[in-house]
């Protein structure tokens, strides 16, 4: 075995089916063509062997992984193997009955997706009605006293109700509150100039969550500026295959869930290998690690120890190498499609969104 | 206009000067234990010694003969003319009738890191801004008068164990402040004429406010009761022989000190008792109380700690 580093948190994405169309979905723009392999025994196993790794918090995410009906199945193998079981829901399916079930075998934390602040804004970006199963979800989870955290993706539309989306989070009695700005990512590339805000708007966001910290305690609020505008790269998770597992639908282990669309590198799966071997061994996740891949600027950078140069798929979508610097940098010399994308949406009315699933075509 | 300029400054007074601060409310209102009460006294001292020094600060940025005359007696004020004399020596005196030991306090070792980053951040911004700006920071003044006046009235009523002795630092600043406040005030309106000029005068009058409310929040978090979080989960590590606290968001891992300290974290003991009970158990080491208050307020950050009610 490597020297691989010991990784905290395993990302289980359950399933990516889902009843939301988000126009900015994380999942592969593929992932029709991933099957689900793993049922609950084969989760148990993975979930086992992540202990031994050294992980502690288990996502259980997909897509929509309340959608599983093994779900309760796979909650308790983690608990059982000492792990933190946290749920990602969109909060669409999930009854009350169901939830408190969850409870007893072992889940503590859940984080609700919400979209914006009202139905109608809601529905726009999600593509479907559900914002008011959303609420009653979040407030089941507080009611039967489980960690509540809130997770709303900002882009151009609903950055300036970053006051009402804190304000509802407090409503909610929501212990933490992530105000996540867009990936652009997969899906959300395609609707890049839809969803890329203006930086006067990031900046008054940032603003009022700073003023909302000072205001009260609770929620926990987390804002981090977008790398698309403070011109450092984000230390994307943490590092390539450093602290994070992710497993994919399949099986197949990666070092973050992007990575599968990235050309020409070599993940392993569990249902063929031990997850150990997936972590330390495959071919792909050793690609970056370490600093031995990393071109100029970022080998002679001050700040290679902790940006890892940015996010490796940023750097193959924007860049067409995945061990470029990512053009995120303002030290890329690739930085200005980054500049151009911004002034671009600046300059441009919002175009209709994209959904999920949705044709490029249209 | 600067008439309205004079609003906005006693407005931020209004709003944020830390007699609105909880701690301060429980002081005047003779709730404090002889504890919480000898914790401010000490951690107050600091900022006492802080006051000289950003005057003298103050005086090296300014060119005119009649304001360095004015201010420099600020400087005798504190220090007085004398050893043992002026501001700084009433504090000891203070620290004395409430039953400190005076070399402790002058030794500025149990000074709590918050308070010492509070009143530090002070002398930063004075450092930092120009001389209209930190003379609006001591504007602050405006509020002493009154503050004073309901402490020395809070003190003869509810803590008369301490002795008169202790209590001449308030009632001379009771007319001291009122004078350096009028010449403060005065300085800032005649010299703040542009919108922009005034905007920072606020704007630092706000921040100076803030550094006042942090010092009361740490002498009032050292009071405090931590114990592990609800949410919180101790537990051996199955890679390492560290233990590790498990909270929703996040994961701790603890050294053999983290360890010990967290382990008389029982809801019952104080930040202080704490940090006291650790020093017992290491007498030789440095800087013990300040390393555990700073790792208790860390933790309770974190949220790996919670106050007990």
């Amino acid at each position: 075995m490597s020297d691989a580093p010991r990784p905290w948190n395993l990302v289980a994405e359950l399933t990516y089916r889902c009843p939301l169309r988000c126009a900015y979905c994380s999942n592969p723009v593929g992932w029709r063509r991933v099957p689900e392999r793993l049922d609950a025994p084969a989760w148990a196993r993975v979930l086992g062997e992540a202990a031994e790794l050294g992980v502690v918090h288990v996502g259980l995410t997909g897509g929509e992984p309340t959608l599983r009906d093994d779900l309760e199945a796979i909650v308790t193998a983690a608990t059982r193997a000492g792990l933190h079981p946290h749920l990602v829901t969109a909060g669409t399916t999930l009854a009350r009955s169901r939830l408190e079930t969850l409870a007893t075998c072992g889940l503590r934390s859940v984080q609700v997706s919400l979209q914006d602040v009202t139905a109608e804004a809601s529905d726009a970006v999600a593509g479907r009605a559900f914002f008011e199963h959303k609420l009653a979800c979040a407030r089941d989870v507080r009611s039967l006293g489980l960690h509540l955290t809130l997770n709303v993706v900002l882009h151009r539309g609903n950055l300036g109700r970053v006051r009402e989306i804190v304000a509802l989070a407090r409503a909610m009695g929501a212990d933490r509150l992530e105000l996540a700005n867009v990936q652009l990512h997969g899906w959300a590339l395609r609707n890049r100039v839809a969803l890329l805000p203006a930086r006067v708007q990031i900046e008054s966001a940032a603003q009022v969550a700073r003023e909302e910290r000072r205001a009260a305690a609770r929620p926990e609020i987390v804002f981090v500026l977008p790398d698309h505008f403070s011109g450092r790269p984000k230390p994307c998770m943490g590092g390539w295959g450093a602290r994070t597992i992710v497993v994919d639908p399949s099986g197949r282990v990666l070092p973050c869930h992007g990575a599968a669309e990235l050309a020409n590198l070599a993940f392993w799966s569990v249902p063929e290998r031990p997850l150990r071997a997936c972590w330390s061994d495959a071919p792909g996740m050793n690609a970056f690690r370490g600093e031995s891949w990393m071109q100029e600027p970022c080998r002679t950078c001050p700040e290679r120890g902790h940006d890892f140069g940015g996010c490796r798929c940023q750097a193959f979508a924007l860049a067409g190498d995945a061990a470029a610097t990512d053009p995120a940098c303002d030290r890329s010399a690739l930085h200005g499609v980054v500049v151009d994308a911004v002034r671009e949406a600046e300059d441009s009315a919002s175009p209709a969104l994209l959904y999920r699933d949705a044709t490029s075509a249209t | 206009m600067s008439g309205a300029f004079e609003r906005r400054l006693r407005t931020v007074l209004a709003e944020r000067y830390h007699d609105r601060h909880p701690f301060n409310l429980r002081m005047h209102a003779g709730t404090l234990t002889p504890t919480e009460l000898r914790t401010w006294v000490r951690n107050r001292y600091y900022y006492q010694t802080r006051i000289p020094i950003k005057d003298g600060i103050i005086l090296a940025k300014a060119e005119a003969p009649e304001f360095r005359r004015a201010w420099v007696r600020r400087i005798h004020d504190h220090d007085g003319e004398h050893a043992g004399e002026g501001g700084l020596a009433q504090w000891l005196a203070l620290a004395e009738a409430v039953g400190l030991d005076r070399g402790e306090v002058e030794s500025l070792r149990l000074v709590l890191p918050g308070v010492r980053d509070a009143c530090d951040d002070y002398v930063r911004l004075v450092t930092s801004s120009g001389l209209l700006e930190s003379v609006a920071a001591s504007l602050t003044e405006m509020s002493a008068a009154t503050i004073m006046a309901e402490r020395i009235a809070a003190f003869e009523r509810h803590y008369p164990w301490v002795s008169e002795q202790g209590l001449r630092y308030f009632r001379s600043r009771t007319i001291l402040a009122r004078r350096d406040a009028e010449g403060g005030l005065r300085f800032v309106l005649e010299n703040a004429r542009t919108a922009a000029e005034q905007d920072r005068c606020v704007r630092v009058l706000e921040r100076k406010c803030e550094i006042l409310w942090r010092l009361l929040d740490a002498v009032e978090a050292a009071s405090a009761r931590p114990r592990l979080a609800s949410a919180a989960n101790l537990r051996s590590d199955a890679v390492s022989d560290a233990d590790l606290v498990v909270l929703p968001e996040r994961a701790v891992r603890l050294n053999s000190a983290g360890r010990e300290i967290l382990g008389l974290c029982d809801g019952a003991q104080s930040c202080e008792q704490i940090a006291a009970a650790l020093r017992a158990r290491h007498p030789e080491a440095e800087g013990v109380e300040s390393d555990v208050h700073a790792f208790l307020g860390h933790m309770l950050r974190l949220g790996v700690l919670e106050a007990a009610p």
